[in-house]
């Protein structure tokens, strides 16, 4: 799933920087590289979690999916901070600002700090994009919505994983039904014309 | 492809105009008259002064996406490469606007 959803914000990161070479609009590169750290981070997470897979579980390979859990929650970190920083630059909401807090440098579980942490930010973007669909009614930007709030989904049933591990497949899904939703929407930009 | 905006001062307010949101509603009054349209119909429907359009018009036309057309009366037209250049800034358009961006 982690595959499918690196190969779409891949996408996603691409239309933005074609988008930036045309209209040198500095909220285009922001979104390009707000995309780009989430495909690196699902990669870099799906490759972890199949290398520990194809290690049968070793106990000598399971720091990996840590390590890989790390770097996905780190480069969502800083992915959708940029596209906070987009939104508020865009709104010129000179009074939002967004506090960067100096992370320790450890391995994280999933957790329930990081996974609010993630959470409040695609509620900011989430609403953002509410806000925009409220305005302008198009289906783009009513699955560009859908696709935010299912990733806050996502991460509500990463969050509930660590009470359950029903969770922990729920959450993939509703990860990739939001990047299915993206691809949904960068398929009806491209056939617009 | 279109001149960029390198040497402006900071991004104005969004009711100004962006340079590029000026050469594209240009272009876009040359595509809505049949792709066939005289200056006084582009400084109406692009709302410019004479001076800025004659200007813009003489940008647009170096950079290949517009041509100047007609012996006695000035008409423009597109294109093949501004035709293309409109259809890329439609998809971004409409992209960026997905996400609540504006260019």
């Amino acid at each position: 799933m982690e595959f499918i959803a690196f190969a779409i914000a891949i996408a996603v990161a691409h239309q933005a920087l074609k988008g930036y070479r045309l209209s040198k609009e500095r909220t285009l590169l922001y979104l390009n590289l707000s995309f780009v750290l989430l495909g690196a981070g699902l990669l870099i997470d799906g490759l972890s979690n199949l290398i520990v897979l194809l290690a049968r579980f070793h106990r000598g390979f399971l720091f990996l999916s840590a390590l890989g859990y790390t770097i996905n929650f780190l480069a969502q970190l800083l992915a959708y901070g940029i596209l906070v920083f987009a939104y508020i630059q865009q709104t010129r909401n000179v009074g939002a600002q967004v506090a960067m807090v100096a992370l320790p440098v450890f391995f994280f579980e999933h957790n329930a700090v990081t996974e609010l942490i993630l959470i409040f930010l695609l509620v900011y973007i989430a609403t953002q994009t509410a806000i925009n669909y409220s305005v302008n009614k198009s289906t783009n930007a009513l699955l560009v919505l859908g696709a935010f709030a299912s990733l806050s989904i996502a991460h509500l049933f990463f969050l509930l994983f660590t009470l359950s591990a029903v969770f922990f497949p729920v959450a993939h899904i509703a990860q990739l039904f939001g990047f299915l939703l993206l691809l949904a929407m960068l398929l009806r930009v491209n056939e617009s014309v | 492809m279109i001149p960029s905006e390198q040497g402006q001062a900071a991004k104005p307010a969004s009711k100004y105009r962006s340079q590029l949101r000026i050469y594209v509603d240009i272009m876009r009054v040359i595509q809505r008259e049949s792709n066939q349209a005289k200056p006084t119909r582009i400084l109406y429907g692009a709302n410019l002064s004479h001076d800025r359009l004659v200007k813009y018009l003489e940008e647009l036309k170096s950079v290949g996406v517009i041509r100047e057309t007609g012996t006695e009366d000035k008409v423009y037209s597109l294109t093949q490469k501004g035709i293309e250049f409109l259809n890329n800034f439609r998809k971004v358009e409409s992209f960026a606007s997905a996400f609540g961006f504006s260019i």
